[in-house]
């Protein structure tokens, strides 16, 4: 199972749509890393509007794709993380400081051009 | 009492198995959608340490009740190496993984009783147990 | 055959029972209160009270008057104590008296009359007792309801800016449902900017002041920022004796200083139209033109 990486103008938008398994999260990892790298984009929305669980394991992966992809130049935004699904994280102990949010897509297209001042 | 469920973990697609299950049968018990995600999340945790460090164990469910509350006992069984020190595992930040080091101590905080047996060289039993409001 | 003994003088009796009952009564009720309660009303009550009492004695078993009365004694807002007191001088009365009137009088007997008169005592405290608990459980009950309901009201103030006054002690089962209400209320309104009001909130100690840094940090990762106001100098002061924390989000002493930085965040400002100063000219140019 792969996910989707979709380009719009310097932009990578991501909806993940499945439930997502270690491998998933690990391939879908690489592939948005080497995508930054081939289309040299900006920015980064990943929408989790459909995932209705994160553990430890994902929050990690989330969170280094993040890290690696600002080490690449492009801005990583987290956008329609559900209510549940941050309760769940914060009691967890999983916090994502430094990983920038927004309430929906459109909001965090909003973020991603205030932040690269476009 | 209540029906009993269990997944085995071998490897990491019974990880989504188990919290597919675990949500399923939380649904069942009449829990609420936030309380759903904290057991599917509690599920996945157990069963990602299976995965992780032992070759093989059990994740199982059942559905329990009490006076006029209802809820849902997590065991995870395994016969993997044990624990050396289980109040270092239950730190926040404590990993031999890599890991975020959340998992137990997280899994503990999401559910209302917590309990873990372990045994150097034998398994370990861990059992959580959460109730609806 | 003891019991019967016992009933029937107790019974044939009641009138020397009664007066001593009532006037006991009435020594204890000047010590407690009488104070609020009428003299007629008192009399009136203590006489049905006595009057139950025998009633129960004669009739073992009858629940109904006995669940009128505490009905009656919970609707005029007495307390419990006037039952069991009742009750505990109605032991002591009628022990006395019937030790009183025997003549042979051993250990065996004194046993026997205490555990007959608690076989009547007792039926009737517990159901006054059960009567009054279950009222209390049912007040608390709905005093939770009411207090669920009071917990966390949502105001979508304008487009994007929601705000939360909190009201009272916060304790973990209150802190999930504020959260709750919180993230969905984001959600539905699609609020930029949260401003948590904590102006009535009496003390924040480690505990509230986590349970609010747990809230702000999951509206933060469902996409919204958090404001805390309303802090008051002396809740300043224990939230940095106590070392905790808030530099993560920002804070405002007033809801009003808030409201400016969401309104500031979200790309708005408050402006003057001026409209008032204009009409006042108008108003005295055409004073001066008349």
């Amino acid at each position: 199972m792969r996910i989707p990486i979709l380009k719009l103008h310097n932009y990578l938008l991501i909806s993940i749509q499945t439930e997502m398994d270690d491998n998933t999260a690990i391939q879908f990892q690489e592939d948005l890393l080497s995508e930054i790298h081939r289309t040299g984009a900006s920015g980064v929305v990943i929408d989790l509007t459909s995932v209705d669980m994160i553990d430890s394991f994902i929050a990690k992966v989330l969170g280094d794709v993040v890290k690696m992809s600002n080490l690449m130049g492009a801005k990583v935004v987290l956008t329609g993380i559900q209510p549940p699904v941050a309760m769940t994280l914060i009691e967890l102990g999983v916090h994502l400081q430094n990983v920038p949010t927004a309430l929906d897509l459109e909001q965090g297209l909003l973020k991603l051009r205030q932040e690269l001042g476009e | 009492m209540g029906l009993l469920s269990c997944v085995t973990i071998n490897n990491e697609w019974d990880i989504v198995k188990a919290r597919q299950l675990g949500r399923e049968c939380a649904r069942d018990v009449g829990f609420s959608t936030v309380d759903q995600a904290r057991i599917a999340t509690a599920v996945s945790e157990l069963a990602r340490n299976i995965y992780l460090y032992t070759d093989s164990g059990q994740l199982c469910f059942e559905q329990i009740s009490h006076t006029e509350q209802k809820g849902m006992t997590l065991v995870s069984l395994d016969d993997g190496p044990g624990m050396d020190d289980i109040s270092q595992m239950m730190e926040d930040g404590y990993s031999t993984s890599g890991g975020l080091g959340t998992g137990l101590p997280g899994v503990k905080r999401l559910v209302d009783q917590f309990d873990i047996q372990s045994e150097k060289g034998k398994g370990t039993e861990i059992r959580a147990v959460k109730w609806t409001r | 055959m003891l019991d019967k003994d016992f009933k029937s003088i107790v019974l044939n009796n009641s009138d020397t029972i009664v007066q001593k009952w009532l006037a006991e009564i009435d020594t204890m009720k000047r010590a407690n209160y009488s104070d609020s309660v009428s003299e007629e009303l008192l009399e009136s009550t203590n006489r049905e009270f006595v009057n139950i009492i025998f009633n129960s004695i004669k009739n073992q078993g009858e629940t109904e008057k006995l669940q009128q009365f505490a009905e009656k004694l919970i609707h005029l807002g007495w307390q419990v104590s006037y039952i069991t007191d009742g009750l505990q001088v109605f032991r002591r009365v009628t022990i006395d008296f019937i030790l009183d009137q025997s003549d042979k009088v051993d250990s065996h007997y004194i046993s026997e009359l205490m555990q007959q008169v608690d076989l009547w005592v007792e039926p009737v405290i517990r159901q006054l007792v059960n009567e009054y608990s279950g009222n209390w459980e049912n007040i608390i009950s709905l005093q939770r309801v009411a207090l669920q309901e009071l917990s966390a009201p949502l105001i979508p103030v304008i487009d994007n800016i929601t705000v939360m006054p909190l009201i009272g002690t916060i304790d973990t089962e209150r802190a999930k449902l504020i959260m709750e209400g919180l993230l969905d209320g984001v959600i539905k309104h699609n609020s930029e900017v949260v401003l948590i009001d904590i102006t009535g909130v009496p003390v924040v100690d480690t505990m509230v002041a986590h349970h609010i840094i747990q809230a702000a940090e999951a509206v933060r990762l469902i996409g919204a920022t958090c404001i805390l106001v309303g802090i008051r100098p002396e809740i300043a002061q224990t939230i940095v004796n106590l070392g905790i924390d808030l530099s993560k989000f920002p804070t405002k002493s007033s809801l009003r200083k808030g409201f400016i930085t969401a309104l500031e965040m979200t790309g708005r400002q408050i402006v003057d139209s001026g409209q008032k100063d204009d009409s006042i000219e108008q108003m005295m140019d055409s004073l001066g033109g008349a």
